[in-house]
């Protein structure tokens, strides 16, 4: 397996520092790939032990960008591989395994952020599509990439304590009294900051989410 | 148009700093499906030289593994004799198989496959017992409750038990991150990722409270939707119709005040204190005024036994009881 292991450092030190040619990067990328489909003659562990080798960490980093939860954002891409595990789709995909993957995530992500903001007090359960559609449209592509930049830019342009607050509250998962003590603030201020980031990413993230499903 | 489309402006186009007119290339390249491939290859590189947060792999790999693992269809039982290749030496173990297969079969015809391959603990009305599991797990069960797990094996896979009524659990990290299953008898099934918490499955209903850790409740009837992952001080009621709420609680460790002999009561009406002397003492209780049923109590008093629990509910709501044998009637 040692191959593998020179492959993905190899192409993650590339940007870092950035000395190889595209056609060079081309056939690295494509090798991760080869490299896969081979472990997965190996075997299907093997297989997708190369897998998460290769893809989970930038999956689990672009995840983040919808979410800002680290567990839910490891949750959304372990789920993922889980389901690709489960239903053995692993050996019939035409797509690479990286696109599959990409898209199974942002999927995902999108739904649960939708769900969470739309219903934070009830719980029913959130309306997953777990299908991968087979031809994504431009338009749907575009959209969630938009709508990755449009959470970050939200998120950028809170105020400084507020942005502080809720990257603590999220992103770190403290408690709104929890963070009340470390900064030295009243709990209701702490939760008021709170709504008032939610409010805004829910303005951010369901405006859109009408046109997203005509679309879809 | 093609030809501009490189790598530089698909990051730039990723970090939101392009301009409209380059999007619109973008979009007309992405309506050839045959440049997908290359649109992701590009996000791949782009997020892995902007990464967000660092993770680990091997973490996530031996977790989603071992999840996996878990749910291949598997007989359990026969796992436990056949992985210990110490017992088949070549003399005998022909006849160890065969004693084996005996048993078994012995203890499929007279149903007593349940009771050999898994241990339960019932607890009586009025008491509460702490059972210490091999994997150094705590669980304390409330009256009337029962907790059944494997006795052989226990820990080597998924920790599984399956409860009914009322216990607390203090589950122990394993090494190899062996996950820790509750089952409740109505399906709602409790994964542990963490801690600390209460379960609560009853006629009534079923209820998770966690106090810390991290907790995904899954229905098996549905293994397909989602789990619902639980954060401290959550609070998580399935009703009779199998609907789940969420409510947060700023003191989870009212839910397990049990366990230190005491009742709390927030707002408690009379009607679910009848619920929960039925439940833990067995009695059979009798509200006369509908509208006494509804009147509530608030407050935390020691409950040692049933005589203590009954006068202090008498004192609180300042009513009457008679009582014969185990028949209790609530009265103005």
């Amino acid at each position: 397996m040692r191959p593998v292991e020179h492959f993905s450092v190899s192409e993650t030190s590339f940007h870092k520092g950035s000395s190889l040619r595209h056609d060079e990067l081309q056939s690295i990328v494509v090798d991760n790939e080869h490299l896969i489909r081979v472990a997965f003659t190996e075997s299907t562990n093997k297989g997708f032990e190369a897998l998460f080798r290769i893809y989970y960490q930038a999956l689990f980093s672009h995840a983040l960008r919808f979410v800002y939860t680290k567990e839910k954002a490891e949750d959304i891409v372990c789920e993922v591989f889980h389901d690709f595990w489960k239903s053995n789709s692993f050996n019939s995909i035409q797509i690479t395994y990286r696109a599959y993957l990409y898209a199974a995530v942002r999927n995902r992500a999108y739904s649960y952020i939708r769900h969470e903001l739309k219903e934070e007090r009830s719980m029913t359960s959130p309306e997953l599509s777990e299908q991968v559609p087979s031809a994504e449209s431009p338009q749907l592509l575009i959209e969630y990439d938009e709508l990755f930049q449009r959470i970050e830019s939200v998120i950028h342009n809170l105020p400084p304590q507020c942005q502080r607050i809720f990257l603590l509250s999220r992103f770190e998962g403290k408690k709104n009294h929890e963070i009340a003590t470390e900064l030295g603030l009243a709990l209701k201020t702490v939760e008021a900051h709170m709504a008032r980031a939610l409010s805004d990413l829910r303005k951010a993230v369901l405006a859109v989410g009408l046109l997203f499903w005509l679309v879809n | 148009m093609e030809d501009i489309i490189v790598k530089n402006l698909l990051f730039d186009y990723f970090a939101g700093q392009i301009s409209p007119l380059q999007k619109k290339a973008i979009e007309a390249w992405l309506q050839n499906p045959n440049n997908h491939e290359q649109y992701y290859q590009w996000l791949h590189e782009w997020e892995l030289a902007h990464l967000q947060a660092p993770a680990s792999w091997q973490d996530a790999f031996a977790r989603t593994q071992e999840r996996v693992s878990q749910e291949a269809p598997e007989s359990q039982p026969f796992l436990a004799v056949s992985r210990n290749p110490g017992w088949w030496s070549y003399y005998n173990h022909k006849m160890v198989a065969a004693i084996v297969l005996i048993t078994l079969i012995g203890a499929s015809v007279f149903g007593l496959k349940g009771v050999i391959f898994y241990k339960t603990i019932q607890v009586g009305y009025g008491q509460t017992q702490q059972v210490k599991l091999t994997d150094g797990s705590l669980v304390t069960l409330n009256a009337n409750s029962s907790l059944r797990f494997p006795r052989f094996g226990f820990g080597d896979g998924t920790r599984t038990v399956e409860l009914t009524g009322e216990a607390d659990f203090q589950v122990q990290h394993s090494p190899l991150n062996q996950r820790f299953v509750v089952v409740t008898p109505k399906g709602l099934q409790v994964t542990v990722l963490g801690t600390q918490f209460t379960v609560f499955a009853r006629q009534r209903r079923s209820q998770i409270t966690l106090r810390t850790g991290k907790v995904a409740l899954q229905m098996s009837q549905t293994p397909k939707s989602p789990s619902i992952i639980m954060k401290p001080g959550d609070l998580v009621t399935m009703d009779n119709s199998g609907k789940l709420t969420r409510a947060h609680t700023a003191n989870p460790e009212i839910q397990s005040a049990w366990k230190h002999q005491r009742i709390t009561l927030d707002r408690t009406s009379l009607k679910e204190i009848a619920a929960i002397l039925q439940e833990n003492y067995g009695f059979q209780v009798e509200i006369k005024d509908p509208e006494l049923a509804n009147r509530t109590a608030t407050g935390s008093f020691p409950a040692h036994n049933a005589d203590e629990v009954l006068d202090m509910i008498t004192e609180l709501f300042d009513i009457n009881l008679t009582r014969q044998n185990n028949k209790i009637v609530f009265k103005d």
